[in-house]
């Protein structure tokens, strides 16, 4: 992100002069109070917004120049109530829903949809409605089908939300496992255990402003 | 003075609507639904309603002309226009009909838009006051309450769906309406969601307990609203015996 400022409205500038970069295999955090930016900040990265002023470049490209299919391919965004990013009737079909749609042989898709369930610990529940497990499940569900597309980048928007214990943990020790596969990954989050446990980095959105931590 | 600094009841605005909407949904004449069109422009100009909806909305006149000319070759009368071999694309009667059409649908648009200067709030109290049931004025309310959310929602689940890595720009015609029916899942999940919870929050709430419901806001009609709504049926009428008189 370079110099980049953004604003719902002309008078209320949310994001002033932002300027950060990401690593690959990194994991930071994005903190801050309700109404700091940081949910804009994930959508500026994922292109869903386009900034005021500055840039925003995803491996060196301007993101502008980019559509939203091709930054799918190479960040995995996590929306903060997951049901909104599922289309399908079963588990096993959202997972391979967008493979589905790129021209890959039904066998291949089969093969990875099966490979991504066990990572995900999702067996059991292939033929189980998206909508109709718990939100634990649902959310692992949102991930694998983002992780199908071998993304290099995660964004994910308030994951510990409505996690107990046991699932939080599951969230960690998942998110940990991708970091050795070079798979950086951003937090948005208001917790604070979740935040000091697993992140290497933490950036506090304050007033518009970033204040690295 | 322009209308919009009158502050018209919400009754009378929808009488308004109503009138403008019978006239686009009976008028069967090009150049009556067109005078029609014109008198909607007008009085939604007089609210000085955003018209910055129609670029939003241009989409969906893409739609509205995609429909009107489906209109035109499904329904082919008149002379042949244009066609391919002996498919008949175009006609002079599909063509007016098309037109027709789309008239009809900016009639109903734009003389909607006259309601935008009243609060969901003024609506249902309109309503009420004249003897709607005031579950079926709340539920109209809530209808009109949800169209920008649903529609944020539909434009949500468009993005989700491409940042799953789909370039819906390089999907053939096809592919690309199934990755659009993909949308409704969401959608809908959200809609049966938010009315379950809504129900359970009125009925909490103890919505219904009691037949009558007392209300803080009380509407009165002003002279104004009494002449402008007698002014509406009058022109409706008018309008309606002159076509069928023309017919």
């Amino acid at each position: 992100m370079n110099n980049v400022t953004f604003s719902y409205k002309k008078s209320e500038i949310i994001l002033k002069n932002i300027t950060t970069s990401f690593d690959k295999g990194e994991f930071a955090a994005l903190i801050g109070p309700n109404g700091s930016g940081k949910t804009t900040f994930g959508k500026l990265m994922t292109g869903i917004l386009s900034a005021n002023e500055g840039s925003v470049f995803v491996e060196g490209k301007n993101i502008e120049e980019i559509s939203l299919g091709n930054i799918g391919k190479k960040i995995g965004y996590l929306f903060q109530q997951p049901a909104r990013q599922l289309f399908n009737p079963t588990v096993k079909e959202e997972i391979g829903f967008a493979h589905s749609f790129m021209g890959k042989s039904k066998e291949i898709v089969e093969q990875k949809v099966n490979k991504i369930i066990e990572e995900f610990s999702l067996q059991g529940l292939e033929d189980a409605s998206p909508y109709r497990i718990s939100r634990g499940e649902r959310q692992r569900v949102a991930l694998a089908s983002i992780f199908i597309n071998e993304p290099s980048f995660l964004i994910l928007d308030e994951p510990t939300t409505g996690l107990d214990i046991v699932r939080k943990e599951q969230l960690s020790q998942l998110l940990k496992s991708l970091q050795p596969q070079g798979i950086g990954i951003i937090v948005i989050s208001h917790d604070k255990d979740f935040i000091n446990k697993n992140a290497d980095r933490v950036i506090e959105l304050y007033g518009g402003e970033q204040h690295e931590a | 003075m322009g209308v919009s600094s009158m502050k018209l009841d919400p009754r009378t605005k929808l009488v308004m609507v109503f009138s403008l909407s019978t006239l686009a949904v009976f008028v069967v004449d090009t150049l009556l639904l067109s005078i029609v069109l014109i008198i909607s422009i007008i009085v939604s100009n007089f609210f000085k309603e955003d018209w910055g909806f129609l670029n939003r909305a241009r989409k969906f006149i893409l739609l509205l002309v995609g429909i009107a000319f489906l209109q035109s070759i499904f329904s082919p009368s008149g002379e042949i226009l244009f066609g391919i071999k002996d498919f008949t694309l175009l006609t002079t009667g599909g063509l007016a009909k098309g037109i027709r059409v789309i008239l009809r649908m900016l009639v109903i648009i734009i003389s909607a838009t006259i309601m935008k200067g009243s609060s969901p709030r003024e609506i249902i109290q309109g309503l009420i006051q004249w003897k709607v049931p005031y579950e079926i004025a709340f539920m109209v309310s809530l209808a009109i309450r949800f169209i920008p959310i649903l529609g944020q929602e539909a434009k949500d689940a468009f993005t989700a769906i491409q940042l799953r890595g789909i370039e819906i720009d390089k999907l053939s015609l096809t592919k690309r309406f199934k990755v659009y029916s993909y949308m409704f899942m969401p959608v809908l999940s959200g809609v049966i969601h938010r009315a379950k919870e809504l129900s359970t929050s009125l009925e909490a709430r103890a919505f219904r307990a009691y037949p009558e419901r007392t209300s803080y806001i009380k509407l009165e009609l002003s002279k104004n609203d009494l002449l402008i709504m007698s002014a509406s049926i009058v022109f409706t009428i008018t309008m309606l015996v002159i076509y069928i008189l023309l017919r």
